[in-house]
């Protein structure tokens, strides 16, 4: 495999691409460079165009490339135009070929088209920013962000992102019918043996533990009737909807951590729930 | 976003929305926002561990934490890259009685992250991003978003997200981050943008919807159950349970749960999952060859 180089000039430069295939690559070490506004920037190369430089997005749930670059790119035609009724030059989704970060290269990436008003606004300021990384690329990797080393790393691990657009349509598509939503139902995953309350007057953390049923999973680890529940595999349980929840996730015969306070002290107890209603 | 004048919000949530009810989303959000205030210095270093932090994944694709402001909460609050900052909704601020500066800076005392990360010494905006209010309008996230995590207190962590996992990483780092700066530029919020989330609003108010569905806590029985030829077996029956005082004992079958007739045992959890605590369940059951009807008082627990 090749290795990376880079040059940092004041901007940074990026970064060759390898020829590796990205399921045999160690994790791939991305240096970033951090705006004056505090948006991570990276360059990535579009089709084996580019270095483009774009915005490393947790919050965005699409990639975005401007019509620039997407037109360079062979990701949209270079006589394509955009729709008829458009916002801020929106031409629609696409798909990215390749989409190399660093050493990381990643096939079929969907994306949008538009020129992004801040983007370019930000252009203006701090240089070119040609579009926005976000959710559809990095949720494939197992993704360490670290702001003091200024650098991002990436092992594949097989994640396949749902298609955001679709998972939206779904959720508007079930409001806009007529049917009233339906309700969330947070069914425990096994039997614990607790018998838990808490009233609308009380709000200080975690629930009660009313009882503890004999012979019980909660009985065998320990627990006891007037216990407060404070976490559950490491969820609040402020409330009882939060103690199902997290114990939606338990399954039977698994073992989970508690923190409970007893008399004044906190102490962490293992319970290993069966399988029961 | 009048204290925040020469702040670009950016979260742009972009919607081509008509086409009768149909309605055809385009864009999401896009967060970037952009600060050119300069930022107090923000505090104290968390104690150098690793952080299981809980989180799901919205609709939307945004990573949702929950963070409990000066041990109030929890609250609900998306991780993103691209907010220079902590932001906290005006509802919650108001809530907990936290006031901003004159520039729209608050320092909170303790901002702990379900899992354990903590900031002490947070500071935060106390606003709105119009795209928490574009998702909270349209009940997105399926939850009430109540702010947004972003640089100021993302970097005091290195961070690990991995989807195939219930949790991130979060392990907290000797780093004091130096505040963002700002462009100086004084424009106000990028065209355009701030529009959206009244349009979205508008459209969830059309469509009717609170951002919370319904909760339901299913009742708890004390019951283990095994597959039995008609309807289900009785394996065990925890002493004291619901199921325990309502009479039923191993060995015994049921056969319909609230009249209706049971083919398995996930038949069972199925119908089970419909009934909340506090619910009388009708169980017909056949004991020593004899069929009767019993009432279980469902618990809450589980």
């Amino acid at each position: 495999m090749r290795r990376n180089f880079y040059s940092f000039a004041g901007l940074l430069l990026l970064v060759l691409p390898s020829w590796a295939d990205q399921k045999d690559t160690p994790p791939a070490s991305v240096p970033f460079e951090l705006l004056k506004t505090k948006h991570i920037a990276v360059k990535i190369m579009v089709n084996g165009k580019g270095p483009y430089r774009v915005i490393f997005d947790t919050g965005a749930p699409v990639l975005l490339l401007n019509n620039k670059i997407a037109k360079e790119s062979g990701v949209l035609d270079k006589n394509a135009k955009p729709p008829l009724f458009s916002l801020f030059g929106a031409a629609g989704e696409a798909k990215i070929k390749t989409l190399e970060i660093g050493n990381l290269k990643a096939t079929d990436v969907p994306t949008i088209v538009m020129d992004h008003p801040t983007l370019e606004l930000i252009s203006k300021l701090l240089g070119p920013i040609e579009g926005i990384v976000g959710f559809p690329f990095f949720a494939r990797y197992k993704m360490t962000l670290d702001y003091q080393a200024q650098r991002l790393t990436f092992v594949p691990n097989g994640y396949d992102p749902p298609d955001v657009m679709k998972t939206i349509m779904d959720t508007v598509m079930a409001m806009a019918g007529d049917k009233p939503r339906p309700p969330k139902v947070l069914t425990p995953a096994a039997q614990w043996g607790v018998l838990l309350d808490k009233d609308d007057k009380d709000l200080d953390e975690g629930v009660t533990i009313q009882d503890v049923l004999p012979g019980s999973a909660a009985a065998q680890a320990g627990l006891q009737a007037g216990d407060r529940l404070l976490t559950l595999d490491g969820h609040w349980t402020d409330s009882l909807a939060d103690a199902y929840q997290a114990a939606g996730h338990i399954k039977p015969d698994s073992s989970a951590p508690v923190l409970i306070r007893r008399t004044g002290r906190e102490m962490e107890l293992t319970v290993k729930p069966q399988s029961g209603s | 976003m009048t204290a925040y004048n020469d702040e670009i919000g950016l979260r742009s949530l972009y919607f081509n929305l008509p086409v009768g009810l149909s309605m055809k989303f385009f864009l999401t959000i896009v967060s970037l926002g952009l600060t050119t205030s300069l930022l107090a210095d923000d505090g104290k270093k968390s104690e150098a561990t690793t952080f299981n932090v809980p989180y799901r994944l919205t609709a939307t694709q945004h990573v949702l934490v929950r963070a409990k402001i000066n041990g109030k909460g929890p609250f609900n609050f998306i991780l993103d890259t691209g907010a220079p900052a902590l932001f906290v909704s005006t509802a919650v601020g108001k809530k907990l009685g936290l006031t901003a500066d004159k520039s729209g800076w608050a320092t909170l005392d303790r901002f702990a992250l379900e899992g354990g990360a903590v900031v002490i010494k947070a500071t935060a905006r106390i606003e709105d991003p119009f795209q928490l209010e574009g998702m909270n309008g349209l009940g997105l996230a399926g939850a009430h978003l109540d702010g947004i995590i972003g640089y100021n207190v993302l970097a005091r962590f290195r961070i690990e997200f991995d989807f195939t996992k219930d949790k991130l990483a979060f392990t907290a780092l000797d780093y004091d981050p130096p505040p963002p700066q700002g462009l100086g530029t004084g424009a106000g919020a990028a065209g355009g943008l701030d529009t959206m989330a009244a349009v979205m609003k508008f459209i969830g108010g059309f469509l009717g919807q609170k951002a919370e569905p319904e909760i339901i806590l299913p009742g708890f029985f004390g019951l283990q159950l095994s597959e039995a030829k008609d309807g289900v077996q009785v394996k065990s029956v925890l002493a004291k349970s619901p199921a325990a005082m309502a009479g039923l004992q191993p060995g015994d079958r049921i056969t319909h749960l609230q009249r209706k007739k049971l083919a398995s045992a996930a038949d069972f959890r199925r119908q089970a999952s419909k009934l909340p605590a506090g619910t009388a369940a009708q169980l017909t059951i056949v004991s020593h060859e004899k069929t009767s009807e019993v009432t279980v008082q469902l618990a809450k627990g589980f």
